[in-house]
């Protein structure tokens, strides 16, 4: 058992104990909520680790290394950013496909661009920001957002190589 | 028809995407490499499963103990620099995807949140979601997670600080926009 299971586990230990003095029912909503998310997202998880699968036996280590491997400089982090718009769904979906895009070369520079483009430039979460905030927010949010992958990639690459 | 297509449209993508990438595996080994694809991928899945399991019983129950309605009552009153880092905590902390935080920050922004507050709010719910972190941690290690935290850790306040500056006064155009 790796160590990141361990220590998760321990955390669900720790918080079932909360859950369980807090009363009211919260460890059984807890346990409800699990299942309706893994329930609603089996499928997703499922379709993603297929994508991981075939990318493992196509292995493009040399096009993922030269688009954003570790030496792929601002060309990499460019790459990421917009790479990052596009990629669909939540964390389920696209945290295992971005670990088999760092498996097979990526940079650590352009993978923390990628992750930060993600969370905070999705066009997917745009369509949920929309009806709710209005243009107006979503154009400052998002336009001023889009320097924060840049930022983060560079610092990565000024601080990690 | 179309309701089909716009609730299950991810899954019909990345089905579009298998379904390239098989086609790939094929051209580059014939049946053997599709086979291997997607053997490879369930036996992935199969192995992080313990790990997966972990992963949705910490963020079910940080749902459970993190109340939704405290987070709107707490943020909605506070202002200035103390409103936004109030505002970067509710956000860490606040679980679920986009329909759930959205409809929250709808909230924030008609009870007379200001704009500062509403970036520095949707911002840290991007960054630092806590609900989020088991997984990634589980998926990516600790490595790439403890470093894109510790990057984009100044990110949200500073982002809300800065849109205060220099668009604050925008707040009632907004308001309106989405009266609208």
């Amino acid at each position: 058992m790796s160590s990141a299971t361990l220590i998760l586990w321990c955390i669900v230990g720790v918080l079932s104990i909360f859950s369980w003095r807090a009363g009211a029912g919260t460890l059984q909503r807890g346990l409800e909520l699990t299942w309706k998310t893994t329930r609603s997202n089996a499928l997703l998880i499922f379709l993603a680790f297929l994508i991981v699968g075939f990318v493992n036996v196509l292995s493009p280590e040399e096009l993922i290394t030269a688009w954003i491997g570790p030496n792929s400089g601002w060309r990499g982090i460019a790459t990421s950013e917009f790479l990052g718009m596009l990629l669909p769904g939540g964390p389920y979906v696209v945290f295992p496909i971005i670990d088999i895009l760092s498996q097979a070369g990526a940079g650590l520079a352009p993978v923390i661009t990628l992750i930060t483009s993600w969370s905070t430039q999705s066009l997917l979460t745009v369509s949920f920001e929309l009806p709710f905030m209005g243009w107006r927010f979503t154009s400052i949010r998002w336009g001023l957002g889009l320097a924060i992958p840049v930022l983060t990639g560079v610092v990565a690459l000024l601080l990690w190589g | 028809m179309k309701s089909f297509f716009q609730k299950n449209w991810v899954q019909i993508l990345l089905s579009g995407v298998i379904f390239i990438l098989a086609g790939l595996a094929y051209a580059q080994g014939g049946w053997p490499d599709v086979l291997a694809g997607f053997t490879t991928g369930v036996s992935i899945l199969g192995r992080e499963s313990i790990l997966l399991v972990a992963a949705f019983l910490t963020a079910g129950l940080l749902q459970a103990l993190v109340k939704k309605e405290f987070i709107t009552h707490w943020l909605g009153r506070e202002a200035g620099i103390k409103g936004i880092l109030l505002a970067c905590l509710g956000g860490g902390l606040i679980p679920g995807g986009p329909y759930a935080y959205y409809p929250i920050a709808g909230a924030l922004l008609s009870s007379g949140a200001g704009l500062g507050v509403l970036v520095a709010f949707v911002t840290a719910k991007n960054l630092w979601s806590v609900s989020r972190l088991p997984y990634e941690y589980a998926i990516l290690g600790g490595t790439i997670t403890y470093r894109r935290y510790l990057i984009t850790f100044l990110i949200p306040p500073l982002l809300g600080i800065l849109v205060e500056r220099l668009f604050g006064s925008w707040i009632s155009a907004i308001r309106e926009n989405v009266k609208r």
